[in-house]
C-alpha cells in the first residue's frame, strides 16, 4: 500500500512539472478551465474548449452530456475582447447564455479571460484560464 | 555640430555591432541607456548562448562596490572572432560601453569592452560572409547530374549560411527591420505581409513587447518552417540518396533536424502512429524539378514562431519551398506561404545563402532560461 502512494504521489509529481503547451496561433484556440457563479465563494467549473478554422472560432461548453455548443464566437483584436454565446435547456426551458470577456495575459501561454455573464435567468462573472 | 555627427556614427556603429546575439538585444536592454561602467572583472561566465562578465563598480552613491553583469555575444562567435575564455581574466581593470537593462537590473549588454592595462578592445564580434570567388564555380553534382546540396562525402566539408535576409516579409516589400526582425516603425506591420487582423495584432503586440516572449529563445522551441534558413548558425544538408531523404541540419536548432522525404510518399503515414501529431517542422515531401527541389511541407504544430520577427501562424499552415544552387557557393531560397488560417492570401518571399567552406556546422545548444 505505502509504494502505491508513493508511485501515485511521484506520477503525480510528474504531471505538476509538465510543462503547459505553448500556443503561439490564434489566441483563443484551446481548452480553457476556469468558474463562473454568482460570486468567487459561490461558483461551478467551466470548461470551454475553443478552435479556430481561419474564418470562425468553434468550440464546446462544459463537454459531456450536456455540453453546449459554442454559438457566435468572436475575438475582437482590438482590446482582445471575446464574445461567446451557448443554448441549454432543461426542464424549465431553454437557457441562452451570453459571454463576455477581454484576454489577459497573451503573451503566455496560460493567458486568461475574464468578464461577465448573462441568461434570461440569472447572471454573475467567470474567469478561465488557458491550460 | 561635429559632436553630435561623430556621437551619431558611433551609436550607428554601436548598434551595427550588435548583429551576432542570439535573441533580439532590445528584448531585453534599452538602446535609449546608454551606459558606461569602469570596473575590475570578479568572474568570466564563458558558456553559450551568451557569455557573461560580471565586474565590481565603484557605486556612484556610497563608497562601496556594486556588481554588474556584462552580457556579450555568444561563445561561438566570440571564439570566431579569436577570442577565448582567457582574453579576460578576474582581476582585470576593464571599461565597458553598452546599453543597460530594461528592467533596471545591473545588467548590461557590452558593446565594446577596454582592457585597462592595454588599451586594447576585446571580445568584439565582427560577422563577414566569406568572400566569393572571382569567378563563381559550378555546381557540384551527383554521377547522375542532379545537384548536391550538402558536403561533398570524402571532400570539401561546409554548410549554409550567411542568409543575405534574416528577416521574412513579402518579396517586393521593403521595411526597415533589425536582424531579428524587429521593426523600426510598427506602423510598417500590416506591410510585412498579408494578415488576418487577428494574426496582425498579435503580431504588434509580439513587436511592441520587442520580441522578448519569442519561444525559441525562452523555452528553447525550434526554428520551424522558413526560420531555420535565416538564422545565425546556418543548415546543412545530408543527402541520403539509398533511403531517399535529406536531412537538414539545423545549425542554431538546439541540434535538432528536419527530415525531407524524396521517395514520393504522402505527408500522412510519414511516422507510423503518429499521422495527426503536428510537429514543429511539419511534414517534408519533395521532388526534383529540373535543377530545383521543390519541397512541400505542412502539419506543423503552433508551439514556435516560423519566422524572426513573430509573424504568426496556425496548423493551416504549407509550405512550400525552392531550393535551387546557383552555382557552387549560391543556394537560392524561394518560399510560399499559405495559411488560411493566419493570412488573407498566399505570399512569398525569398533570399540566398553562402556556402561555409571547410567548416563543420556550428554546434550551439540552447539552454532553458538561461540569457
Amino acid at each position: 500500500m505505502r509504494r502505491q502512494i508513493a508511485l501515485f504521489l511521484f506520477i503525480a509529481a510528474c504531471l505538476l512539472i509538465t510543462p503547459a503547451r505553448a500556443q503561439e496561433g490564434h489566441p483563443l484556440k484551446g481548452s480553457w478551465i476556469g468558474t463562473w457563479g454568482p460570486s468567487k465563494v459561490h461558483s461551478n467549473d467551466l470548461l470551454v474548449i475553443m478552435s479556430w478554422d481561419g474564418k470562425a472560432v468553434s468550440g464546446t461548453i462544459n463537454p459531456g452530456t450536456d455540453d453546449i455548443p459554442l454559438k457566435n464566437a468572436t475575438l475582437n483584436p482590438e482590446g482582445w475582447v471575446v464574445h461567446f454565446e451557448g443554448e441549454a435547456k432543461d426542464k424549465a426551458g431553454p437557457i441562452n447564455y451570453v459571454f463576455d470577456g477581454k484576454i489577459d495575459g497573451l503573451a503566455f501561454h496560460n493567458r486568461s479571460i475574464s468578464g461577465t455573464w448573462k441568461s434570461n435567468r440569472e447572471s454573475g462573472q467567470f474567469k478561465l484560464q488557458r491550460q | 555640430m561635429r559632436f553630435i555627427a561623430t556621437a551619431t556614427l558611433t551609436l550607428l556603429l554601436l548598434a551595427g555591432a550588435r548583429i551576432a546575439a542570439h535573441h533580439e538585444i532590445l528584448a531585453k536592454f534599452d538602446d535609449k541607456k546608454p551606459t558606461t561602467l569602469s570596473g575590475v572583472v570578479t568572474l568570466v561566465d564563458w558558456r553559450n548562448p551568451h557569455a557573461h562578465l560580471f565586474m565590481n563598480v565603484k557605486d556612484p552613491k556610497g563608497t562601496g562596490v556594486l556588481n554588474w553583469a556584462v552580457e556579450l555575444e555568444s561563445v561561438i562567435d566570440l571564439q570566431d572572432g579569436g577570442w577565448n575564455r582567457d582574453t579576460v581574466k578576474a582581476g582585470d581593470s576593464i571599461t565597458v560601453k553598452g546599453i543597460a537593462a530594461r528592467d533596471g537590473s545591473r545588467q548590461v549588454w557590452g558593446d565594446s569592452v577596454v582592457l585597462t592595462a592595454t588599451g586594447r578592445r576585446v571580445l568584439n564580434v565582427t560577422l563577414t560572409p566569406p568572400p566569393p570567388p572571382l569567378q563563381p564555380r559550378p555546381v557540384p553534382r551527383w554521377s547522375d547530374k542532379q545537384p548536391r546540396l550538402g558536403p561533398i562525402p570524402g571532400g570539401v566539408q561546409g554548410y549554409w549560411g550567411f542568409p543575405s535576409s534574416t528577416v521574412l516579409m513579402e518579396a517586393g516589400t521593403n521595411i526597415k527591420m533589425d536582424a531579428w526582425g524587429l521593426l523600426a516603425n510598427i506602423a510598417d506591420a500590416p506591410k510585412v505581409a498579408p494578415m488576418q487582423p487577428w494574426a496582425l495584432a498579435l503580431y504588434k503586440n509580439r513587436q511592441s513587447r520587442f520580441l522578448q516572449d519569442d519561444p525559441m529563445y525562452l523555452n528553447c522551441k525550434p526554428p520551424g518552417g522558413a526560420r531555420q534558413f535565416q538564422l545565425r548558425y546556418g543548415v546543412q544538408f545530408v543527402e541520403d540518396r539509398e533511403r531517399q531523404r535529406i536531412f537538414v541540419l539545423v545549425g542554431s536548432g538546439n541540434s535538432n533536424y528536419r527530415i525531407i522525404y524524396t521517395d514520393g510518399r504522402g505527408h500522412a503515414g510519414q511516422v507510423g502512429g503518429d499521422d495527426d501529431n503536428p510537429l514543429y517542422y511539419g511534414r517534408a515531401v519533395a521532388k526534383w524539378e529540373g535543377d530545383t527541389l521543390a519541397v512541400d511541407t505542412r502539419g506543423f504544430n503552433e508551439d514556435f514562431w516560423f519566422t524572426n520577427g513573430g509573424l504568426p501562424h496556425t496548423e493551416q499552415l504549407k509550405l512550400l519551398e525552392r531550393f535551387t544552387r546557383t552555382d557552387f557557393d549560391t543556394l537560392k531560397y524561394e518560399v510560399t506561404i499559405d495559411d488560411p488560417g493566419a493570412y488573407t492570401r498566399s505570399w512569398s518571399s525569398g533570399w540566398t545563402l553562402r556556402w561555409v567552406a571547410n567548416e563543420e556546422l556550428p554546434r550551439h545548444l540552447c539552454q532553458e532560461n538561461r540569457p
